[in-house]
């Protein structure tokens, strides 16, 4: 009996593995065709945004839908620049998210070292408590800092957005994982060999921990040349705006007509990031994917 | 307190204490001033009413109690999370989907070529993704419009119906986050040991048998995942409906952080954004639990 079905299903396997390549490759005909339809998707609003950039008025909504322009116009460039400070925007951007992320690689890894390392009396309930602020939406900070900052007169300046940022709990507790994940033997050796900890943390520590502090750099600075809502509370100037609030300016003047300037100023604030995440996307990807950016 | 004396008389052991706060001070610092003091100045703002004009007058409960009883508050947080719900289920749908289908045997150059256009929008601003949408969603000019007009669809006044205009800011949020859901599930699906699929191969299961028996079931960890920390954004949802609607019409789309935005920075009623803020804590705080709570029931852990 157990013989029997034995025997039968070895010939059942043979020809299905000689049938095999032809039913595998329709699979992966339609697979293709439905994920190219799905990447279309996603790509034809930014090829129909740069189209219209670089079109004259008169193409922006003309019906079938364009792809690609047919003559090309920098006119719609020339107006954004005209009207709005752009260059302004994107160097306030760079300014705002270069400054955070330089700030959190400073002080994340130093505070990372001590909850992964050192005894010292209250390092459980500290890091509990850090880890609880992880839940606080920035909503119930924002009302306080508000006031705070133009009570300080910090209020309209970069630094209203710079310097609540330059601490992260959720940055620590990334790198402090990271840190545990390392091998004590390197350090111990280092300890007899009478080296302080400060030497350690920067000639060990830091050095072996350069993927988690590039995956925090990443993260910090894709989420501060992206936010909106801060910026949009702390800032007043347009000369002083970033690029996500100063984008939303360039609707404000021209929700009656010329989509083709807003539609540059997008094209504009779109290429950068495109450029940056062609080269790095490996990366990017990774490190975004690991940690759940966002929020 | 003796125990700290003994500590910081061993010269060894000082070393490692001050060493240790010499390290923690600027996160400290800067955690106290700007999250623990402003949380706690949130807390006594909300039993104020102040305008920044006029000087604070204490209001004891009054603007919890008006919480209770605004009735936009109530609707604001029904909106928010029909949407907030709505957007998490669309992208873990259809991100496990595509997710599935990236992980079949395709080349490598396609493979990476459909994880980037599925990210790219991910890494752009939200409120360039808005501006775009605004565009796409026109009702008489907008290109989803047309080609609905192509299957024979009326035009949907997308921004300006308080029927559509919840969908609008669906549609355009899942559009910009749906590559994180794909490559977080791919991620995932990459996990799953191969052996289980051969062993269930060989015990003669179809395709959909293996994707419900052991896909799925080995994806739920990460399904928790995407949903707590998905739903957690998704309520806090602000540029899209304020890029592409403003809130309207009406209330249709305003949700609850935009309503926080209007009461603190439009009218400076500085005491109840603060307590609106507050509620808005308390519920995604309640929401989390709520998800591990119920995690026991359908996650399953190898």
């Amino acid at each position: 009996m157990s013989a029997d079905t034995t025997i039968r299903s070895a010939e059942d396997v043979l020809p299905k593995v000689a049938r095999r390549p032809v039913r595998v490759h329709w699979d992966a005909i339609l697979t293709v065709i439905l994920l190219l339809w799905g990447s279309a998707i996603m790509i034809a609003p930014f090829a129909w945004i740069m189209q219209v950039a670089f079109s004259s008025a008169a193409r922006a909504y003309q019906m079938p839908p364009q792809f690609f322009p047919s003559s090309i116009t920098l006119q719609n460039f020339a107006n954004v620049f005209q009207d709005v400070p752009y260059l302004n925007f994107i160097r306030n951007s760079f300014f705002v998210a270069a400054a955070i992320t330089v700030g959190q690689l400073i002080t994340c890894p130093m505070a990372a070292y001590p909850f992964a390392r050192l005894r010292f009396p209250g390092k459980n309930v500290l890091f509990i408590v850090l880890l609880a602020t992880l839940m606080i939406p920035v909503q119930v900070t924002i009302v306080p800092l508000f006031i705070f900052m133009r009570q300080t007169g910090l209020y309209n300046t970069h630094w209203s957005i710079i310097l609540p940022a330059l601490i992260s709990p959720f940055g620590v507790f990334l790198l402090r994982q990271y840190f545990m994940t390392i091998p004590t033997e390197l350090e111990d050796a280092a300890r007899i060999d009478g080296a302080s900890y400060i030497t350690i943390f920067w000639r060990i520590i830091v050095p072996l921990s350069m993927p988690a502090m590039m995956t925090l750099g990443i993260i910090t600075f894709v989420f501060w040349w992206n936010e909106y809502f801060t910026p949009l509370i702390m800032l007043h100037d347009p000369e002083l705006q970033v690029l996500p609030v100063g984008l939303t300016l360039l609707q404000g003047r021209y929700s009656a007509g010329a989509v083709g300037n807003v539609a540059a100023g997008v094209t504009m604030a779109v290429i950068p990031i495109l450029i940056v995440f062609l080269l790095l996307q490996r990366n990017i990807i990774k490190s975004i994917a690991s940690t759940g950016l966002k929020g | 307190m003796t125990a700290l004396a003994r500590t910081m008389s061993n010269p060894l052991r000082r070393a490692e204490v001050l060493t240790a706060y010499l390290f923690l001070s600027p996160t400290l610092i800067g955690f106290v001033v700007f999250i623990v003091g402003p949380v706690i100045a949130a807390v006594v703002l909300s039993t104020y009413n102040w305008n920044m004009i006029n000087p604070a007058e204490p209001a004891g409960l009054n603007n919890y109690k008006q919480l209770l009883s605004d009735p936009r508050l109530g609707s604001i947080y029904l909106t928010t999370f029909k949407i907030a719900v709505s957007t998490v289920l669309l992208k873990l749908f259809l991100g496990l989907i595509i997710a599935v289908l990236l992980d079949t045997k395709i080349h490598n150059w396609l493979r990476t070529f459909f994880r980037l256009s599925f990210f790219f929008p991910f890494v752009v601003s939200a409120t360039a993704v808005a501006l775009i949408w605004s565009f796409l969603l026109n009702k008489d000019l907008g290109m989803v419009n047309w080609f609905l007009g192509l299957v024979g669809i009326q035009r949907i006044p997308w921004l300006n119906s308080s029927t559509w205009s919840p969908l609008a800011i669906i549609i355009t949020d899942v559009w910009k986050d749906l590559g994180f859901y794909v490559v977080v599930f791919v991620g995932g699906l990459q996990t799953i040991s191969g052996d289980l699929y051969e062993a269930a191969e060989v015990d003669g299961s179809n395709r959909f048998q293996r994707f419900l028996y052991i896909t799925l079931p080995l994806l739920t960890p990460t399904i928790l995942f995407l949903s707590v920390i998905g739903l957690i954004n998704a309520v806090q949802i602000f540029a899209q409906p304020w890029v592409l609607t403003m809130g309207g019409p009406g209330d249709a789309t305003r949700t609850v952080v935009m309503y926080i935005f209007e009461q603190g920075f439009r009218f400076f009623n500085m005491g109840y954004a603060s307590t609106v803020a507050l509620s808005l804590f308390v519920v995604l705080f309640g929401l989390t639990i709520l998800q591990f709570a119920f995690s026991r029931r359908w996650v399953f852990y190898q």
